[in-house]
């Protein structure tokens, strides 16, 4: 069992609910959740809060796997078999997240049963809830310290020799550049009046297209036997995956919730539920591809 | 070809009739005041803050745009130059060693 991947995903849920939820919307939620009456408005917007509780369990589960993958892969502590098993264990949290997502979504589908017949006729006067200031502030404090100390207590353990220092370690600078540049780019090429969805788009695209890049180039390094070519590769893989996760869960996401909760869309985009469905997937996918590719020895070619 | 209407055409007798002169000198000056007034608004309107705003808004983002574009062409480049980084370096040293080991095996 995986204690602090645990702990990690459900204080991150926590944090990741009041980014962008406010906490009478999220009382509101839980209280309908019990089966207690409530106007069809405020139904809808229950469901919307338990469908968005289980995109950030998914979505956070696949980024405490990148983080927790990239630890076990600078750990200088014991031999390759180990180390091995630290890597593969980090891909139990993503298993943690699929679980608290499926919990999440049961009361979200009993919500909007109760209330999709009614939901067209809704009344067109939305209550512009703004989020308080300050419980958005108490979500990214609570996020940032889970992560932190999730990180902390993941590596306090291990003796950690020579250069490298955490921050060394989960920053590969390529990666970062082609994430943020990307994401900015898509962004404004999206225009204003797409909103929040132009960011979701832009992480997640770019987050798709830096994967495909670094598999490909660790391709190459296989057929060239090349294994810096290789090691460059699967760290940009895996410093690209986290950050596109990361801006997901953190930027992306809580803008889309608080469009739909102000009232100004209905729900979230079709293409944005798509993103946050598969892309912590493809992760996932090439977490586990990585670690095939750390792993495998590679042989040079006779003559 | 539009067909006048009959309505139309007495309303343009009836001007003919009141305006056969030229415009008494005051309402002439009325009304150039007026176009003075109409064209100062104009030009005002075209320095208002809602134009400087746009154009403090299009470089804003011209200077995004080229930032974001930088960025990704910054990070295609190291990448493709194989740019070291701690992690690389350690799943390099982690490779190399697996290898050792695949050969001490044999």
């Amino acid at each position: 069992m995986n204690k602090a991947g645990l702990l990690y995903l459900v204080f991150g849920s926590v944090a990741a609910a009041l980014m962008g939820f406010t906490g009478r919307e999220i009382a509101t939620a839980f209280r309908l959740a019990a089966g207690r009456p409530g106007p069809d408005d405020d139904r809808r917007k229950s469901a919307y809060f338990w469908e968005a509780a289980a995109r950030n369990a998914w979505m956070l589960g696949a980024l405490g796997s990148a983080l927790n993958f990239t630890i076990a892969l600078g750990s200088d502590s014991g031999s390759i078999g180990e180390m091995a098993g630290r890597m593969i264990q980090s891909l139990v949290v993503i298993l943690y997240g699929l679980v608290l997502a499926v919990v999440c979504l049961i009361p979200a589908m009993k919500l909007a049963d109760k209330s999709g017949a009614e939901a067209a006729a809704a009344s067109p006067a939305r209550r512009a809830a703004r989020a308080a200031v300050s419980g958005r502030i108490l979500g990214y404090v609570l996020f940032a310290a889970t992560v932190a100390l999730t990180i902390l207590f993941l590596t306090g353990g291990q003796p950690r020799g020579g250069p490298l220092s955490l921050g060394r370690i989960l920053l590969h600078g390529p990666a970062i550049l082609v994430v943020f540049g990307g994401t900015i780019a898509l962004a404004l090429f999206a225009g204003r009046g797409v909103g929040a969805r132009a960011l979701t788009l832009g992480f997640a695209m770019t987050g798709v297209i830096a994967l495909l890049t670094g598999l490909i180039q660790a391709l190459f390094g296989f057929a060239h036997t090349n294994i810096e070519e290789i090691s460059s590769a699967v760290a940009f893989i895996i410093t690209a995956a986290a950050f596109a996760l990361l801006g997901l869960v953190a930027v992306a996401a809580p803008l889309e919730d608080r469009e739909v909760m102000d009232g100004r869309r209905e729900k979230a985009g079709p293409f944005s539920r798509l993103f946050w469905v598969v892309f912590p997937l493809l992760t996932f996918i090439c977490l586990v591809l990585t670690f095939i590719m750390v792993v495998t020895p590679m042989t040079k070619p006779a003559g | 070809m539009i067909p006048k209407r009959e309505t139309d055409r007495g309303v343009d007798e009836l001007l003919r009739e009141a305006l056969g002169d030229d415009l008494p000198a005051d309402v002439a000056a009325g009304m150039r005041e007026r176009i003075d007034g109409f064209r100062a608004g104009k030009t005002r309107e075209s320095d208002s803050p809602r134009t400087a705003g746009t154009g403090a808004w299009l470089f804003r983002r011209t200077v995004w745009a080229a930032l974001s574009i930088l960025l990704l062409v910054a990070g295609i480049l190291l990448q493709g130059a194989r740019a070291s980084s701690p992690l690389a370096d350690r799943i390099s040293a982690i490779k190399t060693a697996s290898l050792s080991l695949d050969q001490i095996r044999r």
